[in-house]
Parts: structure tokens; sequence; C-alpha cells
């Protein structure tokens, strides 16, 4: 098996993984809503729960204790990691092809991924 | 609680629609979804985007793992395009929360409408040669490796090809990448015409390498909405969960349906919506 059957499996894998702890959140989240209003609020359109005010630790130990809205992100999360991932086996494929134009791109790429998911929410904090 | 549930099962099949919807036009599933949600669920726009950036990014990856197995994606490609697109990414994000942040929705209402009935025409035009006209390669082509080969089973041989224009192409992937951030669609169709119609390349290659561009750009623009609170997680879970399955039978289905009509009926919705999304836009709809 080479690198690019491992792509593909990580892909699959990841998408697969995300949305089992997507359907597992939501399940949990109607079996035991941990509180009484909570699936209302999440009803409601203009719902006043959402991402900005959820940390990634929180949503770590909800996830642990089962907390189903906690499930629900960590599957949210898999998946944006999952391209993530597959930019990262790409620069260890262009590496060990000694490929340096792509490494250095494909670094850039990196970059700018990781510019967006931690540089900017300190920037603006 | 029924009522949640109900919110749930109406997103979900919505969203399986919009995911069908995308996969045989080509244009993903967003396109159809964030006008149905904000025009008939009335659901804001920003979680409408957020859900739909988000279910991107399920499509891409899913259908991404097929192609890796037929190697038609072209990697180099793809990532030298990707510097362009996630930079895009990121300006486009940055640039929505601004105008939500000043309640500017109607801006964002106005060019979704124009990007709508813009892909009714890329519809239209689509190339009919599944290989173009060979152009002699550039400095790009050799610098950048621009070239590949993959078993077309079609045609029933190996098609060698290369790309020219590299900065005509990374151009364009700037300005899908800023759509694709402010809108919070993968813009699929721009990136294909920068491959496709820039850089000169085949049209397989062009649209497996848009779907495996689209992710990375997605989840560049999904950290910035996750940071900004757009992704709403409940609306978010339903509709990955609808695109991927609706986008997954509609590519079962595009290999057995060859029937122009349904493309058709596909363009009209388009056009239905991009038009009611200009006309709220421009506060002429209720």
């Amino acid at each position: 098996m080479d690198l690019e059957d491992i792509i593909g499996y990580t892909l699959r894998i990841g998408v697969i993984i995300s949305i089992i702890l997507i359907a597992a959140g939501v399940a949990l989240l109607i079996v035991k809503p941990p509180a009484p209003h909570i699936l209302q609020q999440l009803s409601y359109p203009r719902s006043l729960i959402n991402t900005s005010s959820i940390s990634p630790t929180q949503v770590l130990s909800g996830s642990a204790a089962l907390n189903g809205l906690d499930v629900i992100l960590l599957g949210l999360i898999v998946l944006i990691a999952t391209p993530v991932l597959r930019v990262v086996m790409g620069l260890i494929q262009f590496a060990r092809e000694r490929n340096y134009i792509y490494v250095a791109i494909t670094s850039i790429v990196l970059f700018n991924l990781f510019f967006a998911i931690f540089i900017i929410p300190i920037l603006l904090k | 609680m029924l009522d949640a549930l109900m919110l749930f099962v109406v997103l979900a099949l919505t969203s399986m629609a919009a995911g069908f919807m995308g996969s045989l036009t080509g244009l993903g599933g967003a396109t159809f979804l964030v006008p149905i949600y904000v025009l008939f669920i009335g659901i804001p726009i920003q979680y409408a985007a957020g859900a739909s950036l988000i279910s991107t990014i399920a499509t891409s990856s899913g259908a991404g793992s097929a192609y890796v197995r037929d190697r038609v994606t072209n990697v180099r490609i793809g990532m030298s395009l990707e510097i362009a697109t996630t930079s895009g990414s990121i300006v486009g994000s940055l640039t929505a929360a601004w105008v939500y942040a000043h309640n500017l929705q109607h801006v964002i209402y106005v060019i979704f409408g124009i990007v709508l009935l813009g892909s009714i025409y890329t519809q239209i035009t689509r190339s009919k040669f599944e290989l173009p006209e060979p152009k002699p390669p550039d400095r790009w082509t050799k610098w950048l490796q621009l070239y590949g080969r993959y078993y077309d089973p079609a045609l029933g041989r190996e098609v060698d090809y290369h790309g020219v224009r590299w900065w005509l192409g990374e151009l364009i992937m700037f300005v899908a990448g800023v759509i694709s951030g402010l809108l919070g669609i993968g813009s699929g169709a721009l990136k294909v015409l920068g491959m496709d119609w820039a850089m000169n390349l085949p049209m397989k290659v062009s649209t497996t390498t848009s779907n495996f561009m689209i992710g990375v750009t997605a989840a560049t623009g999904s950290s910035i909405y996750w940071f900004f609170g757009y992704i709403q997680p409940y609306f978010a879970a339903a509709t990955a969960v609808g695109v991927l399955a609706g986008s997954f039978v509609g590519s079962k289905v595009l290999l057995k349906l060859r029937n122009v009509t349904i493309r058709y009926i596909f363009m009209a919705i388009l056009a239905i919506l991009g038009i009611q999304m200009l006309l709220r836009g421009l506060g002429l709809y209720p």
C-alpha cells in the first residue's frame, strides 16, 4: 500500500468517524438533554447557541462526559481536521520524493491553514 | 422536543435534496442549500453559510477518497493553487465577519444572487470536449511540474496532459477562495473554470482536482467561521449528514443518468433561487 492509498483511506475514515460522532451526538442530545430547554433553544432559527461561546477544551471534556452537544462539535472538529491531515500527508509525500519546490508550496498552504485555525483567533481576541 | 426533531429531519432532507442537485450539476450542495435555508426555512444567513461550508468538507473528503484511488486528481496542481484559495478564503471569511458585524447582510444576498445566476451561465457554456486543444507548455509548466497522465476508461487509453498559464489559474483561484469564505460555498464552478479554461487541463482532471481543493479551502474558512460563531451545532449536524447522503446518491445516479431534462430543471431552480436572493438583497422581496 503506497501513500496515495493511505491518503484515500484517511479521507474516508475521517468522514466516517465524524459522521458517527455527529449522529451519536444528536442521539445523546435527544436521549439525555443537558437542560430541559436546550433542544428548544437549539431548534430556534435565531438560536444563540453557537461556536463563538464554546472552547475546544470544553468540547473535549464535554465529549468525555457524553454531552451530546459537545460530541456533535467533536464530530465537526474531526471533519475540519480531515483536509488538514490530508495536506500534512501531501507534505510527507513531497518530502519523500525530494520535490523541494512542492515541500515549500505545501508548507505555505499548511501555514495558511494554521494561520486561520490558531493565529486569527489570537489576533482577534 | 418533537419540534426540535422535526426541524432536524426537515434540515437533513433539504440538505439531501441540495446535495443531490449539487452533485448532478457539479456545483456542490451549498449552492442550492444556503438560499433554500435562508428563503424558505428562515435561518439567518450566517448559520446557513456556516452549516453549508462545513458540509462541503464532508462531500469533498467523501468523494476525494474515491478519486485518489483512480489517480486522476493532480495533487501538485491542486496544492500549487491552494496557496491562492486558502489565502482568498481567509480574506473572504474575514470580510463576511465584517459585513455581518455591520448588519450589511443584504450585500451578501446580492453577491449570492449574482453567483447563482452566473453558475447558470457556466452550466450552459460547459465545455463539450473531454480533452482540450493542446497548447505549448510555458515556463510555469516546467517550473511547477504542471503535468501528469491518467487512464481514461471512456477513451480506452492513457491521457498525457499539461497545464499552462498558472498565474491566471492562481488569480481565479484567489477569487474562488474569497467567494467561498464570503458565502460559505465550495465555489467549485469557479475552480473548474480556472483549471479548465485558464490552465487548459482536461475536464476530468479539473473536476477531481477542484474537489480536492474544496475541502482544504472550506477547512480554512470553517475555522474562521467557528471563531465568529457562525456554526450552530444542531443545524451543521443535520446539514453535514444530509448533504453527504444526497451527494452520495447523486454520484451513483450520475453514472446511469444521461438525461439533460433534469439538468434544465436544476438550472431553472438555480434561476429562481438566484432571482429571489437578488430581490431580497435589494429589499424588493419580503
